[in-house]
This record gives C-alpha cells, sequence and structure tokens, in this order.
C-alpha cells in the first residue's frame, strides 16, 4: 500500500517539529561559527600569508606579552632571504573607558609587510611623537576623528599619554580594531626599556629561507654592523639601541598562523575541540528533537491506526512518516543555519569583541553538511523510534 | 481533588524524559557558564598579579584629553589635606612653537615642579633640573630637533615668548621624552595664566586606596579623578566582551527550553487526555487542567534545571580533570557562582512557563475528543 498521497500528518504539527529543529540547529550553528569566527579572528591576527614569520618570546603566555630584544633586527636583516623586518610592541590601553590595543611600529617598516588604506588624515610616521593612527572600526566604536585628542591610559604599567589622531586606515584585518603608534610609544604604554618589542615579524624568500632555517641563522649570527638605512638605524636616529646579550634559547621563529596557533593550543582551542563541542551541544538539545518527534506522532494515533486498518504495512508506516518529516527537517536545518548567520551578523556589526578585535563570523560549508547531518540522523531515528512504538501497540 | 490529579500526571511515563530534556539544556548553559568564569577569573588574577599602581590624575571631567583639561590649582591643597601622598605635582601641558638655531616646530610644553617631576620619574638625567630660567628637554625630541645641554631655546605661545637655556636631557620612558619640561612659572606666563592648572597627578602611600572614594566626594563637581593604571577596567571590559557573546548564545538555548516545555505540555495533554476530561466530568473546576499542566511544566523546569545545574558543572569539571590529566598545561577550574545558579533557574522557570501556558490554555478549552495542536 502506498501512503505517498495521504496527507494524514497535519501541517501544524509538522511545523512545530520543524521550529524545534530549526532552534536546535540555530544553537549548533551559533555555536559552531561563533567560537570558529573567535579561532578564525585569533588565527589571523597577524596574518595569512606564509611568507611572513613571528621572531618571538617562547617563554611569554600570551602573544601580547613577551619582550625580545630589539637588537635581534640587526641580525635578522643581514640574513640572505630577509626581505623586510618589522618590530613590534603590542600594548593593552583604555581609551575612552574602552578596552584597546596600541601596536608599536615602524610606520616605514610596518608598511612594508601590512600595506594600510589611509581613509582621512596622513599617514604616521616615527618621529610624529604625540600622533597616532587609528583603525577604521576603532574610530567608528570610539567615533574618533582626525585632529581629534586622546587620554590614553596604561594597563601593563603606570602611564598616561595625550595622543593626537593624525590619520584613520583600513587594513581589512585586526588591525582595523587597532591603534598604530611609533615604537617607542608602545613602549612607554607596554612599560618596557627602548631595547625591547614584543615580536619581529619578517617577510621571507620562501624559496630561500623557512622559519626554521631562520632561527638556526638568527642563533648563529654574531651582531653586525648595519651600513644601509635599516630598520635598527631609523629607531637609532631617534632613541639609542645599547648592545644586550641575545639568548637564542629563548627565541622561537614560526609562521604567523602558526604562532597564533601556538597559543591556542595551549589554552586547549583548536578546530577540534570546538567541533566535538558544538556537536555534543547539538546531541544534548537532541532529547527535545526526540520529544518533538514522539509528541508528533501520538498527536497522529489515529490517523495511523486507521491506515493500519486499511493495510498499511508498519513497514510503509514507518517509512512514510520518515519521508515526510525529512524534508521539514533539511529546510529547518538551513533555516537555523541561515538564522544562526543573521543573528551573528547582527552582533558582528553591532560590534562585538573579544579580546578588543571584533570577531569575524563566516558561513563553513562543513558546518552547513554536518548540521544537515546530524538533523537528518536524529529525526530519523526519533520518528523510527516513536513510529515502532506506535505500530507495536 | 488538586493534589490527586498533580500526583497522577507526575507518574506518568514521559515525566522523566521531560525533566531529562530540559536537565540537558541547562546543562550546556551550566557548563558553559563555567568555563567561560574560569577564564574570566584566569584573567582577573593575571591582572592581580600585576603591581597596580598608585597614580592618579585630576582632571575636568568634560575633557578628553590632559590638553583639554583646565583644574583649579588649588585643588592641591585640598589633596594633600585628605590623603597621605608621596608625591602632589600640579601640571601645565600645552602647546608651543619651539625655535632653536637649526629649527622650528611646535612641541608639547610640561609645566611642572620640574625637580619633583624628575624624581616621581626616577629620569635618567644629563645635566640637571632645570631652574627658573631654563627647561629639559626629552630625550627624543632632543635628538629629534639636535637640541644640547646648555644650549639656548625659544619658546612661543601666540604672542608670548621666553628664552631658556637647556639645563638637561632627560630619559622617563613617558611621554616627557618628547616634551620640552619647564618650571611652572615660564608656563604661568606664556599661557598668562596663574589660577588653573591642566590637571594634578599625585601618588598616594600604600593603603591609602580606601580615601580615594572619600577625595572624590570632596572634589568640585567639574573634575574627575583616572587612575594612570587601567588593570581591572581592561580586564573587566574584557570580560564584558565574553561575557555578550555568551548572553546572545543564552538566548538561543532559552529559546530551546521554552520549545521543549511545549511539548512537554503538548505530550501531557495528549496522554492524559482522558484524565483531564473525567476531571472535568466529576465537577472540577474548568481552570483546573490549566493549573495542572502549567504547575506539572514549572516542576519539570525546575527539576530539569536542577539536575542540568548538577550534570554541567560537574560534567564540566571531569571532562576538565581528563583534560589536564592528558595535557599537563590546560588547566581548567569550572565555577559557579550563587546568582548565576539562580539566574539559570530563574530564566529557565520563566522560558517554561511562556513555552507552556498556550498548550496549558488548549487543554483546559479542548475536549475529550479534540487534540491539543
Amino acid at each position: 500500500m502506498r501512503l505517498v498521497g495521504f496527507r494524514y500528518l497535519q501541517r501544524q504539527s509538522l511545523l512545530f517539529l520543524t521550529v524545534v529543529l530549526l532552534l536546535a540547529s540555530v544553537l549548533f550553528s551559533i555555536t559552531a561559527f561563533g567560537f570558529f569566527g573567535f579561532y578564525q579572528t585569533f588565527y589571523t591576527y597577524l596574518g595569512e600569508g606564509d611568507d611572513v614569520v613571528v621572531i618571538y618570546d617562547k617563554r611569554s603566555t600570551t602573544p601580547f606579552t613577551g619582550i625580545i630584544q630589539l637588537q635581534l633586527i640587526a641580525r635578522i636583516e643581514n640574513i640572505s632571504g630577509v626581505l623586510a623586518t618589522s618590530p613590534e610592541i603590542i600594548a593593552p590601553t583604555i581609551i575612552k573607558d574602552k578596552s584597546v590595543f596600541l601596536r608599536g611600529v615602524i610606520p616605514e617598516e610596518f608598511g612594508k609587510l601590512n600595506p594600510l588604506t589611509i581613509i582621512n588624515g596622513e599617514t604616521l610616521q616615527l618621529g610624529d611623537v604625540q600622533s597616532t593612527i587609528v583603525g577604521k572600526k576603532l574610530a567608528e566604536t570610539l567615533h574618533l576623528t582626525v585632529g581629534h585628542k586622546l587620554l590614553v591610559l596604561g594597563v601593563l604599567a603606570e602611564r598616561y599619554l595625550t595622543l593626537e589622531i593624525k590619520g584613520t586606515y583600513e587594513s581589512n584585518s585586526a588591525l582595523d580594531d587597532e591603534a598604530i603608534v611609533p615604537l617607542y610609544v608602545g613602549q612607554w604604554l607596554r612599560g618596557a626599556d627602548y631595547e625591547s618589542a614584543t615580536l619581529i615579524r619578517a617577510k621571507i624568500d620562501r624559496s630561500e629561507l623557512t622559519s626554521a632555517l631562520l632561527y638556526e641563522a638568527i642563533a648563529k649570527a654574531e651582531t653586525p654592523q648595519s651600513d644601509g638605512k635599516t630598520g635598527l638605524t631609523l629607531i637609532e636616529e631617534i632613541i639609542p639601541i645599547s648592545n644586550t646579550a641575545i639568548n637564542p634559547k629563548n627565541l622561537s621563529v614560526k609562521e604567523t598562523q602558526q604562532f597564533m596557533k601556538t597559543y591556542l593550543d595551549r589554552y586547549g582551542v583548536t578546530p577540534q575541540t570546538l567541533l566535538i563541542l558544538s556537536v555534543i551541544i547539538f546531541i544534548f538539545t537532541s532529547a527535545t528533537v526526540l520529544g518533538a518527534s514522539h509528541t508528533l506522532i501520538r498527536q497522529h494515533e489515529h490517523e495511523t491506526a486507521v491506515l493500519r486498518s486499511l493495510g498499511a504495512s508498519a513497514k510503509t508506516l514507518k517509512l512514510d512518516v520518515t519521508m515526510k518529516t525529512l524534508p521539514w527537517s533539511i529546510i529547518a536545518s538551513l533555516i537555523g543555519v541561515f538564522v544562526a548567520e543573521a543573528m551573528l551578523l547582527v552582533v558582528e556589526t553591532s560590534g562585538a569583541q573579544a579580546l578588543s578585535h571584533t570577531i569575524h563570523f563566516q558561513l563553513n560549508p562543513l558546518f552547513i553538511a554536518l548540521n544537515i547531518l546530524l538533523v537528518f540522523m536524529i529525526v530519523f531515528s526519533s520518528v523510527l523510534r516513536s513510529a515502532k512504538k506506535l505500530t507495536s501497540k | 481533588m488538586r493534589t490527586l490529579s498533580f500526583r497522577m500526571l507526575l507518574r506518568k511515563s514521559g515525566t522523566v524524559e521531560s525533566i531529562l530534556a530540559i536537565a540537558l539544556i541547562v546543562a550546556i548553559l551550566a557548563s558553559i557558564t563555567s568555563v567561560v568564569n574560569h577564564i574570566n577569573s584566569q584573567a582577573k588574577s593575571m591582572g592581580k598579579l600585576l603591581n597596580v599602581g598608585e597614580t592618579f590624575l585630576i582632571i575636568s571631567k568634560n575633557s578628553t584629553s590632559i590638553t583639554d583639561s583646565k583644574v583649579d590649582a588649588e585643588l592641591v591643597s585640598l589633596i594633600r589635606n585628605n590623603i597621605d601622598t608621596r608625591y602632589v605635582l600640579p601640571q601645565k601641558i600645552f602647546e608651543a612653537g619651539l625655535v632653536t638655531t637649526s629649527n622650528r616646530s611646535t612641541v608639547l610644553v610640561r609645566g611642572v615642579d620640574t625637580r619633583a617631576f624628575l624624581e616621581a620619574r626616577n629620569a635618567q638625567v644629563n645635566g640637571v633640573p632645570a631652574n627658573d630660567t631654563q627647561a629639559n628637554v626629552g630625550e627624543i625630541l632632543a635628538r629629534l630637533v639636535s637640541i644640547n645641554e646648555g644650549d639656548e631655546v625659544n619658546i612661543a605661545v601666540d604672542s608670548q615668548t621666553v628664552t631658556v637655556e637647556v639645563a638637561g636631557i632627560v630619559k622617563t620612558f613617558t611621554q616627557s621624552d618628547t616634551e620640552l619640561i619647564v618650571p611652572m612659572s615660564i608656563a604661568n606666563e606664556l599661557t598668562e595664566d596663574n589660577v588653573e592648572v591642566s590637571f594634578i597627578e599625585f601618588a598616594i602611600e600604600d593603603g591609602e586606596q580606601a580615601e580615594i572614594d572619600n577625595l572624590s566626594g570632596r572634589l568640585p563637581a567639574n573634575v574627575k579623578i583616572v587612575e594612570t593604571q587601567q588593570t581591572q577596567a581592561f580586564i573587566q571590559d574584557v570580560n564584558n566582551q565574553t561575557i555578550s557573546f555568551l548572553n546572545l548564545w543564552s538566548i538561543a538555548v532559552y529559546a530551546i527550553v521554552a520549545a521543549a516545555s511545549y511539548i512537554v505540555a503538548a505530550r501531557l495533554t495528549i496522554e492524559s487526555c482522558y484524565e483531564l476530561t473525567m476531571l472535568k466530568a466529576l465537577g472540577a473546576n474548568p481552570t483546573l487542567p490549566f493549573k495542572l499542566i502549567l504547575s506539572f511544566t514549572i516542576v519539570t523546569a525546575l527539576l530539569g534545571s536542577v539536575l542540568g545545574l548538577a550534570v554541567g558543572l560537574s560534567g564540566a569539571q571531569i571532562i576538565s580533570s581528563v583534560t589536564k590529566w592528558i595535557w599537563k598545561n590546560i588547566q581548567v577550574a569550572p565555577t559557579l557562582e550563587i546568582q548565576q545558579t539562580a539566574q539559570i533557574i530563574l530564566l529557565t522557570l520563566a522560558s517554561s512557563i511562556l513555552g507552556s501556558v498556550y498548550p496549558a490554555f488548549k487543554a483546559m478549552r479542548k475536549t475529550y475528543t479534540e487534540l491539543p495542536l
């Protein structure tokens, strides 16, 4: 007996199962996209290209708090295959009662690794002693404009200073949530001396150099006297850098994304753990889906009893109920994905941040497929279970 | 009759399933909240490890920067009379034209008691602190505009000009390394103002933090106290960002709690159709089914939320212990605060009531032959 033409399941009841599935799908998607957005934001914090490496203090517990010697630049610049170097000091601060990361850089060198598009005002020079350029998103969040004077308060050190906004820039990266200042301003706010930086980024020629080879070269190299106008000489025009002993054992060299991954892994934040967490959350909500399927079947016990009396076998009935609910479940999971994405987009545009950086939520085909698969499995098993109970009565 | 009827509903086979459905959803919320609590408490304790500063500024309330602030210089005595301080430094900050033999530029000038200021900054001075006819120059500024100790420079603000001798080049590792530091008398002469200063910087003795609030209460309404090291404020702001995302996520969880309660109520109505009709036939108040179903949902939600809190918290703790056992460097200690526990229970109850009102209302109005949906 074929039951395809029999519309015995009430649309209202099916709709309610769909709503429950949709909510479960929304929760799964918000969890997965939200946490992966967080992961991706920090994974790509220092850039995405594999030709940029980071020289950093491996003893540091966070990517923002390490300290290495600026003198290293003299060694790195002279290694064959190094195309550009940018020492950077990252300083957490409070501006207008909001947490903001300031990045102290040598603007001329920094621009070789991260070209910035100046939207308003002018670009920053190392000699701009009381100036800053601010990222587009930071400017929007704190309502900052060119010429605006700011009171910047330290977090890691007792420091306060006044800075005038010289320009606003766009980089389409995490930098849009930060402000850029001359290197020494970052050093004040970090409570560091003029010989220190948080990290040094270097652009390398991949055909000549790898991060491992660069580390070896740094460990072996003697500090040479630089003859051209290098990053170090640019700083030394403004502030003298004294020679300090460099201990290569405290250093590590990694590609930018691997550098961030090291820290994320250290706190147990990996794509695998986030995926497992999202799936566990879905499984926990599946009890509600089971309840909804059971209720749907119970609501139609009279109809199924009539169909059984008309000659429909238990197998036919189970198969038909499953076939009738599956399209709804797929629709529910897809709508759930898009509702979650819409919610996250609203959150993103309203300025949702983690560690003072905007989280970018992106649709991930793997999660969409996983969502549909999970919804399919849960509906299939729950409808089958409930229908089996019913037909065995 | 009401108690008996309620007991009858509780004995239904679906009650345990209903409690479990709610409990599992609450468990998700409890476990994630407890892990977030751990992350936030770690951030707070990291903040406490830092030497939190004891330096404060008094600036005008409506100012966005120290350069546009103006406060009464007389406030210095108010601070000294009310709090034990290591130093109190009224300061005047303004932009001025700097003319040297080879250079002309706009610089930031700081009018202050130079000796006390340089002592407070632990400054390295190449020379001596400036007296009433001299100035100190920050090391970075000195290099940028090629000034040496002993040079004479002109400082100009509008029509006022003074000539000073450079008494020393200073290094403080602060913004003063890019400033011209002059005695307050010169700053007053340049700005033609003896009454107001830009701000007052003061550092308190150990154990005087509690007095800051008292001092704040005695200050005029147009000024405010700002701490120069904002570690706790930074951590609080970063934690609030995490909590904001968690709150959004919680909305989705409570929506599922409401849906689960709808299902619990609808299922109960279907499965107790006969009993509810019998109660009506025996003369029960027509609103009894509504009250019974609503009470049932509240009880299942309450039990579910308590069970969920226990499962979620203990689950998170078990997972963190296992994680710690496998990866020794990952140490997570999930905890829940009492007010969070109460909040989760109350919001679960509220969501459940919201979800069950419609099926309970339908149950009150339906007859035996009708279906609840």
